[in-house]
Formats: structure tokens, sequence, C-alpha cells
């Protein structure tokens, strides 16, 4: 799993082909308490560099793990968004008892 | 290639396109398929490749089953798939329906798994006071759903008497003024129960729930009473309320009493005699409900905790037992099972509002806590006992009841468990039927969304789906949870 660049540390290239630079900095946010990450651009995609202190060595597999997360949930998005951004404006609207106002005519 | 091409368009050959959105799941083998109006589908591995490659025939042996379910792309019944959609997902369309009062955190047991802070007989301070339950009851009511369930629960709420009473005759006034169907429940470990209480809360249509995890050793090991045997004072009032059910009151009905079974450690192995108990009494249904990663249950999961593989193991054989007693005459089912039917072959919506999607955090159900505050559920209030307050929503003193319903914490779990939007689930065949918790998903794994493929509660659920649609495809097991499903 990537580059030993020194104890305690990896680094590991996120293809553009599959990630989105949004889905790195998003599992960068979500690790910021478990491990430092620097995240660099480059031609193929993203670098990023995870040091962290510990014996734990699973550290940098959980943060691709989760780079993948983020990356499945952005694809949903696009992908469902329409169909479950309904629904979870129907529930809501329906508990709160607003309805949608719909649009006069120009 | 033009007789290629005459022979695909020929009447009794054609070639279906690409199938409409499906879910799928291959098991020993065979494969079943779903789609969002709940429908579903067995098929072999033929068939199955053919299906989802377009290449089904009409004359396929599977294509007649499909077209009327809504996996065939030019066959699609966008009414009826749709009434079935509208009819499965029905909560989408009405507010919280479940308001939880946790009338005290005192308690007379310090169950194993206690996931309602229970403190201790002599705590102050730690009562429903009358403003609080009045209050809770105005806001209830401004529920946008027809029809509204109160379930007074504790600690153990038999121990604040005065105020439940009094909130019991306020609530039914409320019912005739406001026109909503109301119905009430009191979930009681029946330690305190005595002829006064009971005759006031038959005369008042409130419906008994206990929990019973078995017999006795297994009951009392769990479940420990400081005044004396926890068993005793249930199987007593189990008893009597059945017997008032049986012969029902002049002017007022009486229902049947129920229990839940919260299973520990102690009840692997011995489904057999934790379901004679249930039938011994003449209870009709048991709910097998496993632990959560809350509460008390958290701290001592070592001591009582399992894993999914050994709950669905014992879930599989309770099952199995009672579908045994069933075949002999037994009138009896399981809860779950029940529920999670009456979507699959019901295409109805039970209620439940553990397995909805989105869950039922705040729109489906409230729990208010005995000062007035309010949470998204009663697991969300768990999680404010142990010190984390992110499932509150608000205050009856404090805040209006749009404003508790439509809040921040609201917003983020109905959208944390639109499964649309979850990576596993937005590919399971048992997504149509299924729910996640994000109350759940936060006290385990450290987020609202969770993380499916490491989730336990998930695995749970895979395991019970599993075991349900196998059932399914057997005929005599078929027509047994047919009669579970209510009409």
């Amino acid at each position: 799993m990537g580059e030993k660049v020194k104890s305690h540390s990896r680094r590991i290239m996120f293809s553009k082909q599959i990630y989105a630079a949004e889905a790195v900095k998003l599992a960068a946010y979500v690790f910021s308490d478990k491990a430092d990450i620097k995240l660099a651009s480059s031609a193929g995609g993203v670098e990023a560099e995870v040091s962290w202190e510990g014996k734990d060595c699973a550290v940098a597999g959980e943060f691709a793990n989760e780079v993948l997360n983020q990356q499945c949930r952005l694809d949903l998005a696009v992908k469902n968004g329409k169909v479950a951004n309904m629904i979870v404006t129907k529930a809501l609207l329906s508990a709160s008892g607003e309805t949608v106002k719909k649009r006069g005519k120009q | 290639m033009a007789q290629n091409l005459l022979k695909i368009k020929t009447k009794n050959s054609v070639a279906q396109t690409n199938p409409p959105h499906f879910y799928w799941r291959e098991v020993d083998g065979a494969y079943l398929i779903s789609n969002d109006s709940g429908c579903h589908a067995w098929l072999d591995a033929a068939a199955f490749k053919r299906f989802s490659a377009g290449t089904l025939r009409e004359k396929d042996k599977a294509f007649e089953e499909l077209s009327s379910k809504g996996f065939i792309r030019d066959r699609l019944d966008f009414a009826d798939l749709a009434a079935k959609w509208k009819s499965k997902n029905s909560h989408l369309s009405c507010g919280p329906g479940l308001h939880i009062f946790v009338m005290t955190l005192r308690c007379d047991h310090k169950c194993l798994y206690c996931q309602s802070g229970a403190i201790s007989l002599s705590a102050k301070g730690a009562d429903m006071k009358w403003p609080a339950a009045k209050k809770s009851v105005d806001f209830a009511f401004q529920t946008t759903a027809p029809g509204l369930t109160i379930e007074f629960q504790g600690g153990e709420p038999l121990l604040n008497w005065a105020v439940l009473k009094k909130t019991v005759s306020y609530a039914r006034k409320k019912e005739k003024l406001s026109g909503k169907r109301l119905n009430l429940g009191l979930v009681s470990n029946f330690s305190r129960m005595t002829e006064g209480y009971a005759r006031f809360l038959l005369e008042n249509e409130v419906s008994l729930c206990t929990s019973l995890d078995g017999p006795a050793d297994l009951h009392n090991r769990n479940r420990i009473c400081s005044g004396g045997n926890a068993h005793v004072s249930v199987r007593k009032w189990l008893r009597y309320f059945t017997r008032r059910n049986t012969g029902q009151g002049a002017g007022y009905r009486i229902f049947k009493p129920s229990a839940l079974l919260t299973v520990t450690k102690f009840s692997l192995g011995r489904a057999p005699e934790i379901i004679d108990e249930y039938a011994g009494l003449g209870l009709e249904d048991v709910f097998i409900r496993p632990l959560s990663p809350i509460g008390y249950a958290k701290n001592s999961w070592s001591a009582i905790g399992y894993t999914a593989a050994d709950f669905v193991a014992f879930y599989k054989e309770s099952l199995g037992y009672i579908l045994k007693l069933n075949r002999k005459g037994a009138v009896i089912r399981e809860k779950m099972a029940a529920m999670l039917l009456e979507k699959i072959i019901g295409f109805s919506d039970p209620g439940y509002l553990d397995m909805r999607c989105p869950c039922g955090a705040a729109v489906g159900q409230i729990a208010y806590n005995y000062n007035g505050d309010l949470y998204t559920c009663d697991e969300g209030r768990m999680a404010a006992w142990e010190g984390d307050d992110l499932f509150k929503i608000g205050n009856v003193f404090r805040d209006s009841y749009k404003k508790a319903v439509s809040c921040s914490t609201a917003r983020s779990c109905v959208a944390a468990s639109e499964l649309h939007l979850q990576p596993a689930c937005s590919r399971c065949a048992y997504s149509p039927y299924c729910g996640v918790c994000p109350v759940y998903n936060y006290e385990a794994q450290g987020s609202l969304w969770g993380n499916m493929p490491a989730n336990e509660r998930c695995a749970f659920m895979k395991g019970i789906f599993g075991i349900l649609f196998s059932k399914l495809k057997n005929s005599k097991d078929r027509e047994i949870l047919q009669k579970w499903v209510k009409k």
C-alpha cells in the first residue's frame, strides 16, 4: 500500500481516473483526528502523505477505505441524489406541516 | 443478417431491452431480485444471466412472473408499481405518530442491557412533573399525523403514578377536542402494578407491554429486581391482563397484553424454552430483539453481547420452532418477521420505526424526557444520558413543534438514513424493506452514516431477511407466514 517514506508514514496516490479530489479531501477531514494528512495535486490525481503516531499499522489502509467510501457517496449523490432529495424533503415537509409552494404563472 | 433480425422481432421470441432498475443478491446459487416498489422474485443462475443481460424471452418460464412484478421494461404497469410504493412508504406523508414519554428515570430493576438510563428508586429530581407532562401532551397533539400513540416508559413509569394518571386523563380529554385518534400504551416491568392501577389503565384503554426474557432463571438473570423476583410479577400480571382481555369489560376495549424479548448471550441455545414460556402464557407475539451497543449494554458487551452470526443462528432456531408450533395449531408469531413481511408480501407500512427509509428520528417518533427535553427517539435520549446531546431536538417549554421536527439534527438523521445514498444499501436486494439507524451507527461506528459492510446491525438484518426470504420459498412455511400479515 503506497510508498513508505518514514516510519509511521505512508504516501498513497489516488488516481483521478477513479477518485475525485473532493473525495480525498473529505476523507482527510474525517481522519484529521487520527493522522496528519498532506495532500498534493499531481498529473495523475491526488497524492496523500499519511503520518501518524502509535503502533497501529492499519491507519493508512483505513484512510484509503474512507476515500473509497467518500467517492462512493459522491457517485451515489450524482446517480440517486434527485430521488433521495425528494424522499428526504417529503418526509421533513410532512412532519412539519409545510407544503410545497407552487410557482405562479409568469 | 436480415433473417436474424426477423427472428428477433418474431412475436414469441421478442428480445427484452435492458431491465428497469433492480436490486439483486446471490443466495446459494439462486438469485433474489427486488425493486423499489417492493416486488421480489427468485431466478436460477441461467435465467438471471439472461434477465440481467436483457435477453430474456417471452416464452421464458420466468417472463410472466417478472412482467407482473415490474421487472420487464416494456411491460411496466406504472399505476400498480406507484400504488405499491406509496402504500409501503405511507409514512412519508405524515409526521411523528409515536410519542415516548419518559415518566421517570427511577427504576426498581437493574437490567443488564438497560437503555433507559435507569437510576435508583431514591434519586431526586428524575420524575416528570405535571407541567412538563401537560406540555408534552399539548406538543404531541401538534403532530401532522392523523393519529398518535403516547407510550409511557421510564425507568419504571408506575413509580410516578400520580402524574401518569393525570396525563392519561388529560390526553383522553385532548383526544376528544382534537379529533385525532389516540392510542395509549404503558411499557412496564409490572413490579409496581396494583389492582387499582390496572383498573384505571384498562378503563382508559391503555395497552400494556412488558419485557419477558424467558423462563425464570433466564429472565431474572437479565433483569435484576431490587424488590424480589422480576419473573413472578411479569407472569402474574400477564395472566391478569390476558384474563381481562378474554372477559372484556363494559364500555371499553381491553387489549391483549404483549411482551418483548431482549436476547443476551444467556439466551443463546435456549430458543425453545423461551418460546414455550411465551406460548404457555397465551401470548400471540414474540418480538425477538437483538442487543444494541447503547446504554449499559455498551459497557457490558463482553459479558452479555454476541456476534451477528450468533444472533442470526438464534433467530433461525426461534423462527423454526415458532413455525413448528404453528403447524401444530398454536397461534403465535414472531413480531419482527410479521412486520417485515407486511412490507415484503403485504406492500404496506407496518409502522416499524426502526426499519424504514428514512428512519423515524423526529419525523416518525419523538422521545420526551422527564424534564421536557425532546429527542429524535429513545435511543437518542440514551446517548444524551451518556453525555452526548447530539440527538436532542428541543424542549417542550422553549421550542415549537415545527422547530423541533425540522431542526438540523432531524434533517441530518433523515438524510443519513435515506438508503439511496448509502453505498451498500443502494445496491442491496433487501433495501426496499430495510432501514438504518443513525443513532446505532453513531454509537457503534462514530458517524450518523455508519459503514454498512462493518455494521453489526446490518449483519443482523441481512441474516433475518435471508431467513425470511428462504422460508417464503417453502410453500408450507409461506402459508403460515401469509397469515401473520394483517389484512
